[in-house]
């Protein structure tokens, strides 16, 4: 956390660029989040969107730059930090081959999630998958994989959650469990989500920010943003491409 | 720390295990490769009479059957993380990466010493009946089968960690891993020949080999070790 800064920070990006060779997926990212905040992250295919949530998440490390999650840093800190973040992406990152529960259970033992047992049957209840607990994941339709791939993002009690265009593939109910496990938890937890729906991710946010071309476009508390404007800019941004 | 780990370590051998004992992919794609291989030595060995002692190459045999065996086994073990993305699961959570490589090696291992254990007797009926063999050292077999295997696991799993995101994966473990057992392959052959030949020199020649293959593990897991957190994280 910067000096003399009122509020704490979830996210503290400085100068972050991340390169594949010589193509440059983030150039010069510098963004402030506040603990408790909702970012929602808007931008074409290959703008640099999921490589940003890659690096905040630790599974990439920056080319140069700094980027801090509640004040640890992504490189440094990084096997601390992945105690205090959770992905829900949309893979659902769970094994075929488990069941739901044995997923479950095996990363809670990963986290060393205290009575482990407990906190499974509790997220199996919420994400209304108590009664398939004992199927192989492999026979789970998409929504309910992703369902459980909530309750996995959830087992350790993250307090930043990312979430990588969560809503894509969900059936209505899908959507309504985690539009309601979001609301149940937002007070006390920070949000990054990608998303390709702009009303969705205007309706949830307390910041937006639009990326292309590895680039930040647009960086805005929700109260500031003009929606008219908004949808303007991410327009003009779909056609400008891949970084 | 060390408990936090070790926990993680006996969570992702159990997991690795359960699942294989689910679908049987490893073991049976490597004892069924183990075995038809077995059988074409024996075809292809039938024809040459019996002007040699089957002594003289059968650690040669083995351990050729191993090294490719293994291969198979190798890829797959890293391909069921690949799926619906687990490997990232797994990198999310706040295990250190060489935590990951002991846990994936420590499978590969099991479930390569399951298979040579179901060959070997095979191997000693096709080949070595009516041979007379010293028990005592054939008593030594199983400590250069699990020292190989430990080196065989561990590069193997460094490797397939390399060559799991490239397109021909099959291809490049293959490329990578063949010459990096080289060395490997020479103290294997050379202990496990000791050992099927017996007598005080052929134990000599036992261990001889034997410690040039715990000084190739030493060197590859620690070289492995190093090099795992720079791999998974390219």
């Amino acid at each position: 956390m910067n000096e003399g800064q009122t509020q704490p920070l979830a996210l503290e990006i400085r100068d972050l660029t991340r390169a594949f060779g010589v193509r440059k997926a983030l150039d010069g990212i510098d963004i402030e989040l506040p603990k408790g905040a909702f970012l929602s992250i808007f931008g074409p295919n290959g703008a640099g969107k999921t490589t940003l949530v890659k690096v905040l998440t630790t599974l990439l490390n920056p080319t140069s730059g700094s980027a801090h999650v509640l004040g640890r840093d992504v490189v440094v800190d990084a096997v601390e930090l992945r105690t205090h973040i959770g992905l829900i992406s949309h893979s659902p990152l769970l094994y075929p081959d488990l069941t739901a529960e044995e997923n479950l259970l095996f990363f809670a033992d990963m986290y060393g999630v205290e009575k482990p047992h407990v906190r499974v049957s509790e997220l199996l209840e919420a994400v209304e998958l108590d009664h398939r607990k004992l199927d192989l994941t492999r026979n789970f339709s998409r929504g309910m994989l992703q369902r459980l791939s909530i309750a996995r993002a959830l087992l350790h009690r993250p307090e930043v959650l990312f979430l990588d265009e969560p809503y894509s593939g969900l059936d209505p109910h899908a959507m309504d469990i985690l539009d309601g496990l979001i609301a149940q938890i937002r007070g006390d937890h920070t949000f990054v989500m990608i998303s390709h729906d702009l009303d969705k991710g205007l309706e949830l946010c307390s910041h937006a920010l639009i990326l292309a071309r590895g680039r930040v476009v647009l960086y805005e508390p929700r109260e500031a943003i003009d929606d008219a404007a908004f949808r303007q800019t991410y327009r003009s941004t779909v056609g400008m491409g891949v970084s | 720390m060390a408990s936090t780990s070790g926990r993680q370590l006996k969570a992702m051998l159990r997991k690795d295990i359960v699942m294989e004992l689910r679908t049987k992919e490893m073991i049976m794609s490597m004892g069924l490769y183990s075995l038809l291989t077995m059988v074409v030595y024996f075809v292809a060995l039938s024809q040459a009479g019996s002007t040699f002692d089957p002594r003289d190459i059968a650690a040669g045999l083995l351990w050729l059957a191993f090294i490719f065996t293994s291969m198979l086994g190798l890829n797959r073990s890293l391909v069921h993380e690949k799926d619906q993305g687990c490997l990232e699961a797994l990198l999310l959570s706040p295990v250190d990466r060489p935590v990951i490589f002991f846990a994936k090696a420590g499978g590969n291992l099991i479930f390569l010493l399951a298979v040579e254990a179901l060959t070997l007797p095979v191997f000693g009926f096709l080949f070595l009946q009516g041979t007379q063999l010293d028990w005592s050292s054939i008593a030594l077999l199983p400590l250069i089968l699990i020292a190989g295997s430990t080196g065989m696991a561990g590069v193997g799993t460094l490797l397939a960690t390399m060559s799991v995101n490239t397109s021909g994966k099959d291809f490049v473990l293959a490329m990578l891993f063949i010459p990096l057992m080289y060395p490997l392959l020479l103290g294997a052959v050379t202990a496990t020949g000791g050992a099927i030949v017996g007598g005080v020199q052929g134990v000599e020649v036992f261990w001889t080999g034997m410690a040039w293959v715990l000084g190739y593990d030493v060197i590859m897991l620690l070289a492995s070790y190093g090099l795992y957190e720079f791999i998974v994280g390219a």
